[in-house]
């Protein structure tokens, strides 16, 4: 870990010369006195600097991003988190249970199809059948 | 500011580039290169108390190179470690030698030289942090149950079929950086609290930054500072990359005051 003090600008930092170019402008594009309203300057404390800062902005691509590195960590290899085990076994026991009941109750709307059955009896049925999938 | 060219021996549209304000008494080392391709050599124009760094610049070509802006910030930054300055903003050009011992030293020469004063003996240091993913997102998820169940649904999902809870397990990623974000950068304030004579926390610049903080400290205490920051690091080791630049211009530090009205 490098914690040593640089010049920002130095090709001396140890670190690659990109990264301190990233350093620079993100300081002196954004930082110091600007000559077009020189006409009063000092040196004032803080100014929260709102207007020039780039904010990162969270957008959608972000998220993405972030859920795609999320689903690639193997979380398995950690070491054992208390809950997060528990809670996995859970949700797959859960999900499958409710899988189960959906699909017989499928196979059972199809069949009254087949017989040509009246369709609101089915339709009643369908409530029941996006609980156990929606779950 | 008067708007006529003004042109070299060759004909060319110079102007003079500006970098900062220094108390007359500096000297710039010959070998001083500003910006500009070749380099141009940096002069002195003083006036009173007080000079500016500048350098002849061509008005007809743009500015802006690696170079350019690197030049720009080590020979503020050179300049910080042994005498105050006040740094402009990359890119200010003044018509010519005479328009920046008026316009901008004479007009503004109490104040500057009052600055300085205040600026002697400190120096601008910036503490950056940033997260490593891995470590930061196994955080995130284990500290959250909705993370986690957004996870779970999303194996063996469709891609299609999955868009909605990946915004969601985003968001949640997101909104939980914010906070350790805010968290850490609060830690390292309070931490840096009794060197810094000042502080400016910067927006974040990287989602996965964990701490951008400006400081205004005293060079004499930059050892200080150093050991502080390495504190910092060893306990983050792994989580959060840390580095402390220094000693800077004191560009977060100088204001601009907005013409009245």
């Amino acid at each position: 870990m490098t914690t040593a003090i640089q010049p920002a600008g130095g090709p001396d930092g140890g670190h690659p010369s990109s990264s301190s170019l990233a350093d620079v402008i993100d300081t002196i594009l954004d930082k110091g006195l600007v000559i077009d309203a020189y006409v009063r300057v000092s040196l004032v404390g803080i100014e929260i600097l709102t207007v020039d800062a780039r904010v990162v902005v969270a957008s959608v691509d972000t998220y993405l991003r972030f859920a795609e590195a999320v689903n690639r960590l193997d979380i398995s290899q950690q070491e054992p988190k208390a809950g997060l085990p528990d809670l996995v076994g859970e949700v797959t026991e859960g999900g499958a249970r409710h899988k189960t009941k959906g699909a017989l109750e499928a196979a059972g709307e199809k069949l009254s199809d087949l017989l040509g059955e009246a369709k609101s009896p089915a339709r009643e049925r369908a409530p029941h059948r996006s609980n156990g999938r929606g779950e | 500011m008067t708007s006529s060219e003004t042109r070299d021996d060759a004909g060319q549209a110079t102007g003079i580039y500006v970098y900062g304000i220094v108390p007359a008494d500096v000297e710039v080392e010959p070998n001083a290169q500003g910006v500009g391709d070749p380099p141009a050599p940096v002069e002195v124009i003083r006036e009173g108390d007080i000079a500016a760094l500048v350098s002849p610049v061509p008005t007809d070509e743009p500015l802006g190179k690696p170079d350019c802006l690197q030049a720009h910030a080590r020979l503020l930054d050179g300049t910080a470690s042994v005498a105050p300055v006040l740094p402009l903003r990359f890119g200010a050009v003044m018509t010519d030698e005479e328009s920046v011992a008026e316009e901008l030293l004479q007009k503004n020469h109490d104040e500057f030289a009052e600055a300085l004063r205040a600026l002697e003996g400190h120096a601008e240091y910036i503490v950056k942090g940033r997260y490593d993913e891995d470590t930061i997102l196994r955080e995130v998820i284990s500290e959250s149950a909705e993370a986690q169940q957004l996870r779970e649904q999303m194996s063996g999902m469709s891609e299609d079929a999955a868009r909605n809870s990946r915004m969601a397990l985003g968001e949640v990623v997101v909104k939980a950086l914010d906070a350790k974000r805010a968290a850490d950068t609060e830690a390292v304030v309070k931490a840096l609290d009794d060197i810094a004579k000042q502080v400016n926390v910067r927006e974040p610049t990287h989602e996965l930054d964990a701490v951008n903080v400006a400081l205004l400290a005293e060079v004499n205490q930059q050892e200080e500072l150093q050991a502080k920051v390495n504190d910092l690091a060893e306990n983050w080791d792994g989580r959060v990359e840390v580095r402390l630049l220094g000693p800077l211009a004191a560009y977060d530090f100088v204001v601009t005051r907005k013409p009245e009205g």
